[in-house]
């Protein structure tokens, strides 16, 4: 998205590592975001395992989680692991478009593509898809999640206070902006999917 | 970490004593290599490269940092290397760590040298703006997005295309309006300076299975080694640093003659690396 880089990676649905974690009628969904000690401006130190990377893994499991149809695979895990090589703001939402994708090439049943965007509200006008300077302005954040074709929220985040209806607007211009993510990666998959029956005719 | 049978194993092993391997190369045969450039526009300079399924990024970050009292008048680098859990499940939360560590000690020795900066790859009394006051900190940062053996070889790489890649914004300091210790720092936005990198050294990693030893070794062959020599090679042909992983003994003469297999194999790969550099550089200059 933009400046913002990050790649996806799943592993799974494979057999539990940790018994001890094992759901008997669900699989285990587990995610882990880690950020590039070069993908912001200033370097990173100490990138992995403080707050906000925990938060931001645990907000996209809970999305993933939302949308892949886990009494399917029942005493199996899938992992999650996103890396953020760029940073330009947005980069919860471009992780879980990212997971999203790769949880889809990886043939992982799904209700419904999970798909985020972010919008903010600066000078009196709506904006979709903060970029960091954007971000840092100090207006509000809101982070929405949905999915696609059923039309529900999974995920609603927002960091500042804002007017009802001001908030309706920013957030109806976010589901808007998911949705044209939604398509994108619509294309994106069937492109691939043909890809697919070229290289091997036999799939379908 | 990789699951092979009985069979495969065998497999890899008679293939490298019969100068044929699993993917048809020869003992002494890199895999193909691909380089891009100024992958990360956010550093000051940056490479990705690929070697067969082994995918790297290296980037270089440039601070203003003061020299060290001991030595007035060299610059600072430091090699930090991520291993990324997208390349491999088990470099989950710390698990990449040890490997990770010894990733960045190896490129370390290999690029820059021992503690005294002797010998360093790198010519550090570049990085000197005012001698005792201001140089640039050199931050490398690797990261192991795709493994598929020999990383180390695939890293000292990306480092080489990154620091040819590098430029640094031009310094003037007014010493003159310097109030206490600290002079006074204006960074030109236009005028950068490039780095000397021909001294960089290509590492080569012999990887000694059986009675035999190869280069570019994958994973799976990995898996199968006793010991492995990593030897960096400066283009003069001098041995800048070299490391010894693995268990097992090496007899002294067989490290002998693995210096001097490295060395001429690091000849062809330096060579092929460089047109490679040449190649994503003219290619990025198209895109610009």
């Amino acid at each position: 998205m933009g400046n913002t880089k990050v790649i996806a990676a799943v592993y799974g649905p494979r057999e539990v590592q940790n018994r001890s974690q094992q759901i008997n009628d669900q699989v285990l969904v587990r995610c882990e975001y880690s950020m590039a000690n070069f993908s912001t401006g200033d370097r990173i130190r100490k990138p992995k395992g403080d707050r906000r990377s925990t938060e931001i893994s645990l907000v996209i499991r809970q999305t993933m989680e939302a949308c892949i149809m886990t009494h399917l695979m029942p005493r199996s895990q899938i992992d999650i692991f996103v890396q953020v090589l760029q940073a330009d703001g947005g980069t919860r939402s471009a992780c879980i478009n990212a997971a999203t994708l790769a949880l889809a090439e990886a043939g992982i049943p799904m209700r419904d593509l999970v798909t985020s965007c972010s919008a903010g509200y600066l000078c009196t006008t709506p904006l979709l898809d903060l970029n960091y300077v954007e971000d840092n302005a100090g207006g509000p954040d809101v982070t929405v999640g949905i999915l696609a074709k059923m039309d529900k929220v999974t995920l609603l985040q927002m960091d500042a206070k804002l007017p009802m209806d001001i908030f309706e607007n920013v957030m109806q211009l976010a589901i808007e902006g998911c949705k044209a993510i939604a398509h994108y990666i619509r294309d994106v998959m069937s492109h691939l999917l043909s890809f697919y029956v070229l290289i091997t005719p036999s799939v379908i | 970490m990789v699951g092979l049978s009985i069979g495969e194993k065998k497999f890899i092993q008679g293939g490298i004593s019969q100068d044929l391997r699993a993917d048809g190369r020869q003992r002494r045969d890199f895999r193909p290599i691909s380089v891009e450039i100024g992958v990360i526009p956010q550093a000051n300079g940056s490479a990705r490269v690929k070697l067969g399924a082994t995918d790297v990024i290296a980037s270089v970050k440039a601070e203003l940092g003061r020299p060290s009292s001991l030595q007035p008048d060299k610059g600072k680098a430091a090699i930090f290397v991520d291993c990324s859990p997208t390349a491999a499940p088990i470099f989950e939360g710390r698990g990449g760590e040890e490997l990770s560590t010894e990733l960045s000690l190896a490129l370390q020795r290999c690029l820059l040298g021992g503690k005294s900066g002797a010998g360093a790859g790198i010519d550090l009394s570049s990085l000197v703006i005012v001698e005792g006051k201001v140089c640039w900190d050199l931050y490398i940062d690797g990261l192991v997005v795709s493994s598929d053996g020999n990383l180390l070889d695939a890293l000292a790489a990306a480092i080489k295309a990154a620091l040819s890649n590098t430029g640094l914004p031009k310094v003037s300091v007014d010493l003159a309006a310097a109030k206490d210790d600290q002079p006074e720092v204006d960074l030109s936005d236009e005028e950068f300076l490039q780095f000397d990198t021909s001294g960089i050294p290509v590492v080569i990693t012999l990887t000694k299975i059986g009675r035999h030893y190869i280069v570019d070794a994958t994973s799976e062959e990995e898996s199968q080694m006793s010991s492995a020599v990593s030897v960096s090679v400066n283009r003069r042909g001098q041995i800048c640093g070299m490391t010894k992983r693995g268990g097992a003994g090496l007899d002294p003469s067989v490290i002998l003659d693995m210096i001097s297999v490295a060395k001429s194999i690091s000849q062809q790969f330096m060579s092929v690396l460089d047109s490679e550099i040449a190649a994503a550089e003219a290619a990025e200059a198209d895109d610009a």
